[in-house]
């Protein structure tokens, strides 16, 4: 059985970092935002802490805090300690989830190995976050680098509980890594797949259970751990921010309204996308570790619950700069542009929900995108990146073909 | 240039969307439903709905569209139901697929008080006099009506009333969840006073907020606004984009999650979005309509509104903006779970109501005329 006594430090970082704003557009609900487990093995370490009636307060609070490690998640007693490995990818959006979610089983006291495909000593190791796997390995992790095709040898024959591959989009590049799980005695197996899958539909939002693109890689990768494991998951994010993300996204709009440069956006601007804090995609596969039986054989929608159009990121971006935003509408084809080289988002309605995850799970939302951009752009700018001399080539194409005048 | 097309029909008879068990709202099914048998997947914590006690129930309105099937719900449940009207229209009208033994029946049962619950001394003399256990409000718009009911029924064990979804001020980052803020400067600010009105009585008040409703005898021309141009193999003009989001809950669903909430604990104080489960486009609308009426895929002309002016008429009939609600609320704590899906819905609509000749307004396509009569016509 667990005490808690002694790392009632750990499960609250310094005060100072909460920030108890109550947004008047908040989505937060009333509701306790907490990943308080509810699993019965771990409630009985819930009474020990005193300062948890502190956080039990059904305030709209966001939870501000800068080390993800610290979620408000309780120890994990020896008996539910897991034994985790990640697989990760190298680069791309995705890299940052395995990042958070390391950190965030370490912080309740699971055993992580986070495997990077690659080498160690690649030009691709020197991006976030893997520049910052140091926090992984003082957290208690282990960090390896290897081929996935031979999982088995770069984890030097360890055994695990729990694989979460976050890395292939075909089946060709996971297979081996669900094979090697399966015969290594790994009792379940998660994924990291696409909401790109979905079919596009008239009826938003995409549900878990909807149809999806046959041809997509993904979608065989699903098909096959179901066939071969007894416990799985998959889960299905879209756009994620947060501080050690590899991909830009929040930073293409800073980028230009930081320089006073209008922001074109094609098409009308109402696209409806889903921007996720990560720490809101991390929270819910701690939740599948915790809870195997409940996650068993389901598909998860790994997003915030808001969605928001394009122009409405331009608008929250700027709001978070704290500067004008100025936005232009233009029509890739007529313009002659790839609206997928010149803009990162798609260039339709990408929208889903995270229903699965709420109904099965239990898990809540904390994403706040207003609040959330602040903290970016406070980043971006301590990083210097408003200063750094960018060609915007693609956006005076653009621009030019629309005669829109671009300021000084 | 004239875009009036006559387009050769294949009227395909769209019954077969139709699971039967739907095509009419009697019937055990139904009856199941209310029931709240058990299902596969319960909601966390939720109460058995066990059949509640019979009922004294008055609801005001009743005559027309959502409380034609909630007044027959409740009676179907033993209730004793109560029209509060000012009797300009029929209580009770033999509805389209309603079999003859089911109508006598209900016929016989619902009950009429007369009055104008605009004139209070009537409403609170009326009212107090009776004695009622349950209020459904389905038709209040202001707070200053409400008193009165409150002032006659100190008793009173619930309060239900029909709120809107318009009452939530608009945001970037939807669906609009029932803890959003509201406009309390919205066109809806008499569904907030009264919502306000009812929490400062300490009542107990359950409010439900739809989004639009649709369904058969809708006076409010939804998905007829449609039926009316696909019957006539007229283009379908739509603002902007078309890639607006909005939100369809049929009138069966919302009337059942009214019967939900009697005597529910767990509705007391709370506030429910109710509608579909998934959203729609606008373009998206168009298509599902001629789905459901057995129509060809329709002609979709897109348009600036901004680049025309309909004097006082309205050119279509939703707002021209992003506009959906979670109703997961109801669905984890109620239960709630819609049986309609939309095209299967708007085919129930267009069975019953439309595709038998009948509907409310007459179809004016002056609007339409001055959008396809310019050549300044947005590509779709």
């Amino acid at each position: 059985m667990a005490t808690l006594a002694s790392s009632s430090s750990v499960l609250f970082s310094s005060p100072s970092n909460t920030n108890y704003l109550v947004p008047s557009n908040s989505q937060l609900s009333p509701s306790q935002r907490l990943s308080l487990s509810s699993s019965s093995h771990l409630s009985s370490s819930l009474s020990i802490c005193p300062s948890l009636s502190f956080v039990t307060l059904p305030t709209r609070c966001s939870r501000r805090f800068v080390n993800p490690a610290c979620s408000f998640s309780v120890r994990a007693s020896a008996a539910d300690k897991k034994r985790v490995l990640i697989v990760n990818t190298n680069s791309g959006g995705h890299a940052v989830i395995g990042f958070y979610f390391a950190k965030e089983l370490l912080g309740s006291g699971h055993d992580v190995t986070i495997l990077t495909v690659g080498d160690e000593g690649s030009d691709k190791m020197k991006k976030p976050p893997f520049n910052r796997f140091s926090e992984i390995v003082s957290a208690g992790g282990k960090t390896v680098w290897g081929d996935p095709a031979e999982v088995g040898k770069v984890v030097g024959g360890a055994e695990f509980d729990v694989v979460l591959d976050n890395n292939g989009k075909d089946l060709d590049t996971v297979r081996p890594v669900v094979d090697w799980a399966k015969s290594s005695g790994v009792k379940h197996f998660f994924f990291i797949s696409s909401a790109g899958i979905y079919k596009p539909t008239d009826e938003p939002p995409h549900v878990e259970g909807d149809v999806v693109k046959a041809d997509a890689g993904h979608v065989g990768v699903e098909k096959y751990i179901a066939e071969v494991f007894s416990s799985w998951a998959a889960f299905r994010p879209q756009y994620m921010i947060g501080s050690g993300n590899n991909k830009d996204c929040e930073e293409w709009f800073f980028d230009r309204i930081v320089r006073d440069r209008p922001v074109p956006i094609p098409g009308s601007g109402l696209q409806l996308t889903n921007i996720s804090h990560v720490k809101d995609l991390s929270s819910m596969l701690s939740l599948a570790v915790e809870k195997p039986e409940a996650a068993n054989g389901n598909i998860f929608n790994c997003v915030s619950d808001r969605t928001v159009t394009l122009d409405g990121i331009a608008k929250l971006c700027a709001q978070a700069a704290g500067r004008p935003v100025n936005v232009v509408h233009y029509d890739p084809k007529a313009v002659g542009i790839d609206a997928k080289k010149a803009f990162p988002f798609r260039n339709m309605h990408f929208y889903a929900e995270p229903r699965a995850a709420k109904d099965i799970l239990g898990w809540q939302g904390t994403t706040n995108l207003p609040e959330d951009l602040k903290e970016r752009f406070e980043e971006y700018v301590k990083i210097g990146r408003d200063k750094k001399d960018i060609k915007f080539e693609l956006d005076d194409k653009i621009l030019d073909a629309l005669k829109v005048p671009v300021a000084a | 240039m004239a875009r009036l097309m006559v387009v050769q029909q294949q009227h395909k008879t769209p019954l077969s969307l139709l699971p039967s068990s739907l095509s009419d709202f009697n019937g055990t099914k139904l009856h199941a439903q209310v029931q709240f048998k058990k299902r596969d997947s319960q909601p966390k914590g939720a109460l058995q709905v066990t059949a509640s006690s019979t009922k004294k129930i008055l609801i005001m309105g009743g005559t027309r569209f959502i409380g034609v099937f909630l007044s027959r719900l409740l009676v179907k449940e033993g209730h004793q139901v109560t029209l509060f009207t000012r009797g300009k229209a029929p209580i009770s009208q033999q509805l389209p697929g309603e079999s003859d033994a089911d109508y006598t029946d209900f016929s016989s049962k619902i009950l009429h008080l007369k009055g104008d619950r605009k004139d209070s001394d009537v409403v609170k003399s009326g009212l107090s006099a009776e004695g009622f256990d349950v209020v459904y409000d389905i038709n209040g718009r202001e707070a200053d009506e409400v008193a009165p009911i409150l002032d006659a029924l100190p008793n009173l064990e619930q309060y239900i009333y029909c709120s809107s979804a318009g009452v939530y001020l608009k945001s970037d980052l939807l669906p609009h969840f029932e803890t959003d803020a509201v406009d309390p400067k919205s066109r809806h600010k008499g569904k907030l006073e009264t919502e306000s009105l009812l929490a400062l009585r300490g009542v107990n008040w359950t409010s439900l907020r739809p989004v639009y409703i649709y369904g058969p005898l809708n006076y409010n021309p939804v998905e007829e606004w449609f039926f009316h141009r696909l019957k006539a193999g007229r283009p379908i003009p739509i603002p902007n984009s078309g890639i607006q989001i909005t939100q369809l809950g049929h009138v069966k669903d919302l009337a059942r999650a009214f019967v939900q909430v009697l005597g529910n604990e767990k509705a007391s104080k709370q506030v429910f979005n109710i509608s579909g489960e998934k959203y729609v486009t606008f373009d998206g609308l168009a298509r599902a309509c001629a789905k459901a009426g057995g129509f060809p895929e329709p002609e979709i002309i897109h348009y600036n509104p901004k680049e025309f002016d309909f004097g006082k008429k309205k050119a279509f009939p939703f707002r021209d903006q992003h506009f959906f609600a979670s109703v997961e609320k109801a669905k984890s704590v109620l239960g709630f779970k819609p049986e309609f899906d939309l095209v299967e819905g708007l085919a129930d609509s267009y069975i019953l109501d439309f595709g038998r000749g009948t509907y409310r307004k007459e179809a004016d396509f002056s609007t339409d005329d001055i959008i396809l009569g310019k050549s300044l016509v947005l590509q779709s």
